[in-house]
């Protein structure tokens, strides 16, 4: 058996019901808080978004970005290991041939649909080549259009920054 | 008979076994790479090593054969020790380069490698690179860092294609698959190659790097480009067909299909016309509603002035089902019609698996239309003279130019078509079918097998079957022809087609039943487990 607590209010005491001893007393809060907020702002609650940006932490999952080699080429093979692994289905490649003796493969396109991500990192989990991250530490971007929210290859590029990490793997 | 045990398992087996049969019928696997059913045993790759109590080293399953009183263990501890230094072995230099390989995901090798071994690389120095990329014909390229030299190819290109185009030169590990000095691997069965290379060494040229391998569905279907009708798997990816595999058939084609009929799925692939249009005498076409289409294909018709005046161009591209429902239009409301025979005209064969005849089910619209007492002339000899409208089921005819001036001169012309053609411009009243791979249905190959087709591409709802205008048509002038599924009409056919007597919808199975057959239990695994297995 469950008990139940009452508890009553004892109604208003006379310094409440005088009305006026309580205005005072709301407008000395606010006062302090003014005065607190104009002579220090160190104690600011709030932040001044969007000169002031806070800082994520290293792990945050933001806007994908695209890799390059050393010789600035895509790292990307367009092998779809993303896009297969992606449970949003918003990933788009059109893989195409290189020309190249080694890596053959490379997207024509690569679009990501950002409006369907819903940020998960599988992606990053699944790229067998550290071609594709999402630690921009951006959002993405309100825009007025929803084409401007897929972004392509392009995009993901101008983001992008050489990887290191060896492709290829060892005794090539 | 010998006998023997596997795994602990007796089973007496036809002397000249080998033991990796023996095994198959009791349902034991061995893992393989060079044995191929179809090709000779070259028992080179060494994957299949089991243990046995008649020799002290371990035998190559696909080759040995079995012995009166022998023990094989598949699975002992040394077996498991040796499949491990075999692959360790064959990937030894292998690129594996899956991200980019078109193999990956039906790659006998990395099914293997996390089955049997996923050991990491144990070699420091630099592997051995060889040719990548290399063009060997017009349908196949090669990897030959990829290859394990099982020369899968190499027999296929003797014994299966009977043309000797490719070879593997130098020794040890420079070892590579290549073709003959100035030779290309152009035979008419080239890509055959690239299905049966358990790598992904040969790869097909037209589906390299369009879909990866996994995020396709199959189904079971058949050829449409010959009389011979080879068992394919349309895989198909977003509702699109992406290529075209064979499928192991032993009545029709054993393991292979031809390069052309490979790629004859792209012939079909643009210029769909999917909405019934009605065209004006002033040429300015409107589009209808089906209902209204096939309303206007029948007024066309009753205006000729007596059926006598009207022309159907009867195909044997229809299926069995839908040349019975036409066979049944033309011996009911318009018995009084005259009928043509269309199709492709006649092409090459040979004595492999292409025949001249190029449509697909010639026999069984001729058996059908013999036993219900359709006779149709031969397009050639159309001449046009009193027909005041033509029907055209289909628009896989070749004409003469004649021909179609006299269709032309035609003053109303129905044409039930699939695309953009010579057909559809003449038409002044179009309607849109279905095509082969939209179609649940059957065809009759030129040997009287009965295969089933299996819809693997959702079609525009707008699209038919010919089968189902004609009953529509039928039905407009007052007959009773009404069925619901292709098994209630092939049951039909069934009944009143002496060579289909006794053969049934479902016990067509996967490999079809022969005219005949009809008695006979359905043979052979189900479709699934075939097409895991087709190697
Ligand atoms: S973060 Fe998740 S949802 Fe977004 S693209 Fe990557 S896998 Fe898809
Ligand atoms: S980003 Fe990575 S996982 Fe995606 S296609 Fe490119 S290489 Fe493959
Ligand atoms: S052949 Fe198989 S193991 Fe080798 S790279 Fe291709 S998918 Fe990987
Ligand atoms: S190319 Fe393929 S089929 Fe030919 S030998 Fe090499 S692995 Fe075997
Ligand atoms: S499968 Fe037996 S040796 Fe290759």
């Amino acid at each position: 058996m469950a008990t139940i607590q009452v508890k009553r209010r004892d109604g208003l005491s006379l310094a409440e019901k005088l009305y006026i001893p309580e205005v005072m007393r709301g407008m000395v809060v606010t006062t302090r808080q003014l005065v607190k907020n104009v002579f220090g702002h160190q104690d600011i609650a709030t932040r001044q978004y969007p000169e002031v940006k806070k800082a994520y932490p290293e792990r945050f999952r933001g806007r994908h970005r695209l890799t390059w080699r050393d010789d600035g080429s895509v790292r990307c093979v367009a092998c779809m290991l993303c896009s297969t692994a992606c449970p949003a289905n918003c990933i788009h490649i059109v893989a195409g041939d290189r020309g190249d003796e080694k890596i053959e493969k490379y997207p024509v396109s690569f679009e990501i649909d950002l409006l369907v991500c819903v940020y998960c990192g599988m992606c990053v989990e699944a790229c067998p080549c550290d071609a594709i991250r999402m630690d921009t530490g951006t959002h993405p971007m309100p825009s007025f259009s929803r084409d401007k929210q897929r972004i392509r290859k392009v995009q993901l590029l101008e983001e992008g920054l050489p990887s290191t990490a060896r492709q290829g793997g060892l005794g090539t | 008979m010998p006998t023997l045990k596997i795994d602990g398992q007796e089973i007496t087996v036809e002397r000249g076994t080998t033991i990796l049969q023996a095994a198959e019928q009791l349902g034991v696997q061995i893992p393989t790479f060079c044995y191929h059913p179809g090709l000779s045993i070259a028992a080179n790759c060494r994957m299949c090593l089991v243990d046995t109590n008649k020799a002290p080293k371990p035998l190559p399953a696909c080759h040995a054969q079995v012995m009166d009183g022998m023990e094989v263990w598949t699975d002992s501890e040394k077996v498991k020790r040796t499949r491990k230094a075999v692959l360790e072995f064959i990937l030894l230099n292998h690129p594996v380069d899956c991200p980019i390989c078109d193999q990956a995901g039906e790659c006998v090798l990395q099914d293997h490698y996390f089955k049997y071994s996923a050991q990491p690389s144990r070699l420091f120095h630099r592997k051995r690179h060889k040719a990548k990329a290399k063009v060997l014909g017009p349908n196949v390229i090669l990897d030959a860092e990829r290859c394990i030299l099982c020369t899968r190819c190499v027999r296929f290109c003797d014994e299966i294609a009977k043309s000797s185009q490719l070879t593997i030169v130098n020794r040890g590990e420079k070892s590579e698959i290549t073709t003959f000095p100035g030779k290309l691997l152009d035979n008419p069965y080239a890509a055959n190659t690239v299905d049966i290379c358990p790598v992904g060494a040969l790869t097909s040229r037209d589906f390299r790097f369009r879909t990866r391998v996994w995020m396709l569905s199959s189904e079971r279907s058949v050829c449409p480009e010959c009389a011979r009708g080879c068992t394919i798997r349309v895989d198909t990816f977003e509702n699109v067909p992406r290529r075209y595999k064979p499928v192991h058939n032993p009545k029709v084609n054993d393991w292979w299909m031809c390069d052309a009929g490979r790629a004859s799925f792209r012939d079909y692939l643009g210029d769909r016309m999917e909405g019934p249009t009605i065209v004006a005498a002033d040429g300015r076409r409107t589009a209808v509603s089906t209902a209204k289409a096939v309303e206007d294909a029948a007024r066309a018709i009753q205006a000729a002035g007596g059926h006598h005046k009207v022309a159907v161009i009867a195909s044997p591209w229809l299926t069995n089902e839908d040349a019975y429902l036409l066979a049944r239009l033309l011996t009911g409301a318009l018995a009084d019609a005259r009928v043509y025979m269309g199709g492709r005209a006649a092409g090459a064969g040979d004595d492999v698996l292409i025949q001249a005849d190029k449509n697909p089910n010639r026999r069984g619209v001729d058996a059908i239309f013999a036993a219900l007492g359709v006779t149709a002339q031969p397009l050639a000899s159309f001449a046009g003279a009193g027909v005041e409208t033509v029907v055209v089921f289909g628009d896989n005819h070749d004409a003469a130019e004649s021909v179609l001036d006299a269709i032309k001169a035609v003053p109303r012309r129905v044409v039930a078509g699939t695309r953009m053609s010579p057909w559809w411009q003449l038409a002044t009243t179009f309607l849109p079918l279905r095509l082969h791979w939209e179609k649940d249905g059957s065809y009759t190959n030129f040997e009287g097998v009965v295969q089933r087709l299996r819809r693997a591409v959702r079609a525009a709802s707008t699209c038919k079957s010919e089968g189902w205008y004609a009953m529509k048509l039928a039905q407009s002038f007052g007959d009773a022809l009404a069925f619901d599924t292709p098994q209630d009409i092939f049951a039909a056919v069934a009944s009143a087609v002496p060579e289909f007597a006794g053969l049934g919808w479902s016990a067509l199975g996967d490999h079809g039943l022969r005219f005949g057959e009809g008695a006979a239990p359905a043979a052979g695994p189900s479709a699934d487990a075939q097409m895991e297995a087709s190697p």
